[in-house]
């Protein structure tokens, strides 16, 4: 009898325990994923409170109005098609054409669901319609409308799809996210062709491989796990032998004996293939996943797709060495390679991207606001600052130079990425980096889709890069306050 | 001092009765709770139902209350509890689809009644010796009727229908289930309970309930263990219904998709994840302090009203409240574990402990199912989902515990008396 009481009350404490994880499951999962299931088009309850509460407006961070609600109830967007086409894909549209832009991923403010009992007692006292909060976005518009313009003042870039993204490395404040082809949201019939895809938000929702950009990473990888090879000198001949395949370099250059710098400024494959196969496909992975490739991403205001390093063990050489150049099933959006490249302006601290400055109530209070807030240390402090030193020799005598302004110190990396889509080979032009200057703390990351032969993203990507350095430049105010 | 522990807690509480019982205080708040919310919610609907129900929910707690009480030395706190949930899920469905609600108050009411047969069901046979085998061949042939002339819904063939009456007889074999495996395990007939157990197991395999068939199964397996000790035939047997799960993941299609939706539901959100995903929306909408009593667009999600109900509760009360809810069950749980340690009788423990743990067990299952712990399984929520032979059967497994309960009492007061005449 004795030894019975002595396992009930064992199972007992087993049932205490499933109730509890139950508990703390339910807890966890509401808190990290609710808001992305409550905001989902799907959601029946937002389309009922539709009907019944007026949409809060939505200003950018200098004050200008990107959205509002007419007396009629329709969404109203600013008063020019060129303003209204630059930020679309942030703020999507009212027919929810675009996934997890501001006005369906912030249904729970600009509808009222987070008012306060108090409120929804006066409303009904007033007898107004009620009305939800207001957002106030990290964005900077015009510095979107400068980008989209730069995309077309290019004839390397006029017509080309690509993104970009631009945004403050030390407090991790998105200041622009560009996609193209992009479209009018009140004239969706006359300015979409479906063929181009324009509801796809090629900022956040694609992934492309990083091409060179990568080197970042396995730059990293190499200062960190064989500090040793820093110092040493290689040789290009053009050609590295792996596993009997051949790699070549950008416009079969050879660059003869160089040490890991210049390797870094003329962004060498080979000697980066060499690298990475000396570094071990176990290692690289580990810095890309500190760098937070493959990881989950679940930021608070932003979805955005998550970043591959081929997990699998047992990788050929070869396959390996491409790894090392941001080839072979590695992929990222330009929104996480323009992280990346924050993370080493900011000495190695990754911030997590966020979009909301400020919510208020529609009297003008403030209902919540937010710190900035880290999102990992992805490298030591010194290893970041060898790589400063390396991005910003790129800008300054390799690859990157047309990225280069001379109101600012700007460090950078280039990247042409080859892909095929359906049996055609297509390269993608990528510039990723960042003003080194602590009053003006910007990262940017570009990309051009579908270069022409011959071109890179030095020629492609860079230039408006610049474009981005020249504007923050001639306008601080507008970014930093 | 000579008195053994479990025997002084049951005296202290036997003093403690005398001055005043503790579920006695807690039906009183349980009352006031639900007054409001049926009133609020009558105001709202203003029907004379929502009035009656008004009067009649608190009103029959604090009858039950009292005159149960009276009749039987019951635990006054475990029927609190359990009158609680039955209580909140009349209101939550009173909220939502009305005529449900008065349905289930009826059940309610018939509930009672079952909770009483069981009660003197334990009073009175003692021993199962002569009614065992007319037990289980009445379990096995009840269990076998839906194969014979039930009808399939959901994928699941497990309810016989006369007429405008539904009922699934798994609900109801669970009881007679716990008693005859209690008493078989207690006088260690190993032969006749592990026939008895894959008996049932197999028909309600071939009724294609999988749920009922997992409560089944870890029940006798864990009431096995709660009575040998044997921990590595236990294991042997958990192993055994992991591998049983993993075949029969691989032989049932609808087992897969499952599986599969469990992991991803937003992948066939338009179809077969369409329930899932909005009960985690309305878990979601709900946050922590739910949209209110009566509000929401919990009625979105499909048969919300059984499999769902809980993420119902958590939305119009939020996530908070629903903590609490599965607080209450815990406490069920803890009462009737102390009631089966504090038994003298080897088979009567059995009884109360399997009856504890098949509550404890369906509710972990249906709710972990909701908020996407494991894959959703259709069993309902013990007490608070809509449907007559859910209700009544988990009314009848709290009358077995119960039964113990005022056994034990009785062994006291015997104890009190022998010790007075000493």
């Amino acid at each position: 009898m004795k030894r019975q009481r002595k396992l009930f009350k064992l199972l007992a404490i087993l049932f205490f325990g499933l109730f509890l994880i139950l508990t703390l499951y339910g807890g966890y999962s509401v808190a990290t994923y609710g808001n992305r299931w409550f905001s989902s088009s799907k959601n029946p309850r937002v389309r009922a409170q539709k009907e019944m509460v007026i949409a809060g407006d939505i200003y950018d961070r200098n004050g200008i109005q990107l959205a509002t609600t007419d007396e009629l109830g329709n969404r109203v967007y600013q008063p020019t098609a060129k303003a209204r086409r630059a930020v679309v894909h942030i703020l999507g549209d009212a027919q929810g054409n675009i996934a997890n832009g501001v006005e369906s991923f912030q249904t729970a403010y600009l509808y009222g669901f987070h008012s306060s009992f108090g409120e929804l007692l006066s409303g009904l006292f007033t007898g107004e319609a009620r009305r939800g909060d207001n957002l106030y976005l990290t964005i900077d518009s015009l510095l979107c409308q400068k980008i989209v313009e730069s995309f077309e003042n290019h004839s390397l870039t006029n017509g080309k799809h690509g993104a970009a993204v631009v945004m403050n490395y030390l407090t991790g404040e998105i200041l622009a996210q560009v996609s193209l082809p992009t479209f009018d949201p009140q004239n969706i019939s006359g300015t979409v062709n479906k063929n181009e895809q324009p509801f796809w938000n090629r900022a956040t929702q694609s992934v492309y491989p990083p091409g060179s950009t990568f080197k970042i990473v396995t730059a990293s990888a190499a200062l960190k796990y064989l500090p040793e090879l820093a110092e040493e000198e290689f040789e290009c001949t053009g050609e590295l032998q792996l596993d009997g395949h051949t790699i070549h370099d950008f416009g079969n250059s050879v660059h003869g004996l160089m040490d890991l710098k210049d390797a870094f400024g003329v962004s060498c494959n080979n000697i980066f293939a060499f690298l990475a196969v000396e570094l071990t496909d176990a290692r690289l992975k580990q810095m890309a996943e500190s760098f937070g490739f493959n990881d989950n991403f679940l930021f608070r205001d932003l979805v955005v797709e998550n970043s591959r390093y081929p997990a699998q063990a047992g990788r050929s050489d070869y396959e390996v060495g491409a790894s090392g150049f941001g080839q072979s099933s590695i992929a990222a959006s330009p929104m996480h390679m323009c992280m990346v490249a924050a993370a080493i302006g900011a000495d190695g601290v990754m911030q997590e991207p966020v979009l909301l400055r400020e919510v208020r109530t529609p009297s003008g209070a403030t209902r919540v606001k937010w710190e900035s807030r880290s999102y990992r240390q992805v490298m030591d402090t010194d290893v970041a600052r060898v790589l400063q030193n390396y991005m910003r020799y790129v800008v300054t005598s390799g690859t990157g130079s047309r990225a280069g302004t001379r109101s600012m110190a700007i460090c950078g990396k280039t990247g042409t990425a080859e892909s095929t889509i359906i049996g055609k080979p297509v390269n993608y032009g990528w510039f990723v980096g960042y003003a080194d200057d602590i009053s003006l703390p910007i990262a940017v990351s570009i990309l051009v889709e579908d270069i022409d032969d011959g071109q890179g993203g030095g020629s492609t990507a860079a230039p408006i890069a610049r474009e981005v350095f020249q504007y923050i430049a001639e306008h601080p105010e507008r970014v930093t306050n | 001092m000579g008195i053994p522990k479990h025997k002084k807690i049951t005296m202290e509480s036997t003093r403690m009765r005398e001055k005043r019982k503790p579920g006695e205080r807690l039906a009183v708040l349980v009352m006031l709770f639900y007054f409001t919310a049926f009133l609020l919610l009558a105001f709202r609907n203003s029907t004379w139902q929502g009035y009656a129900l008004t009067f009649c929910v608190p009103a029959a707690i604090w009858g039950g209350t009292h005159i149960l009480g009276k009749c039987f030395h019951i635990d006054t706190l475990l029927f609190s509890l359990t009158n609680f949930l039955c209580a909140l899920g009349i209101l939550v469905l009173y909220g939502t689809n009305p005529n449900l609600a008065y349905h289930q108050a009826a059940y309610y009411g018939v509930g009672l009644v079952g909770m009483v047969i069981c009660i003197y069901f334990m009073r009175v046979f003692r021993s199962l010796r002569h009614l065992r085998i007319l037990m289980i061949i009445g379990s096995v042939a009840f269990l076998a009727l839906p194969l014979l002339i039930g009808r399939e819904t959901n994928g699941a063939k497990n309810w016989i229908y006369f007429q405008s009456v539904s009922i699934q007889p798994s609900e109801f074999v669970k009881i007679s289930l716990i008693l005859v495996v209690a008493w078989f395990m207690n006088r260690r007939q190993f032969l006749p309970w592990f026939l008895c157990a894959v008996g049932c197991l197999i028909l309600l395999m071939l009724q294609k309930d999988l749920g009922t068939a997992l409560l089944y199964y870890v029940v006798t397996l864990l009431l096995f263990f709660a009575s040998t000790a044997n921990v590595p035939l236990t294991m042997l047997g958990i192993l055994g219904g992991g591998g049983a799960a993993v075949l029969g993941y691989r032989m049932f299609a609808h087992v897969k998709k499952r599986v599969a939706l469990w992991r991803n539901p937003w992948s066939d959100y338009e179809n077969a994840g369409y329930q899932i995903v909005q009960g985690l929306m309305a878990l979601a909408s709900g946050s922590l302090l739910g949209v209110g009593l009566g509000l929401g667009s919990p009625t979105t999600i499909p048969v919300y009203e059984t499999d769902y109900i809980f993420a119902v509760i958590c939305e119009q009360f939020g996530l908070i409240f629903g903590v609490c809810v599965l607080l209450i069950y815990v406490a069920i749980i803890w009462r009737g574990t102390t009631i089966a340690m504090a038994s003298r009788h080897g088979y009567q423990g059995l009884v109360s402990m399997g009856a504890t743990m098949m509550i404890g067990l369906q509710t972990f299952v249906i709710i972990g199912g909701v908020i996407k712990l494991i894959p959703l399984t259709g069993v309902t929520m013990p007490f608070v989902s809509s449907g007559g032979s859910s209700l009544v059967s988990s009314m009848c497994l709290t009358g077995l515990i119960q039964g113990v309960a005022s056994l034990n009492e009785d062994d006291l007061e015997e104890d009190l008396k022998l010790t007075e005449a000493m």
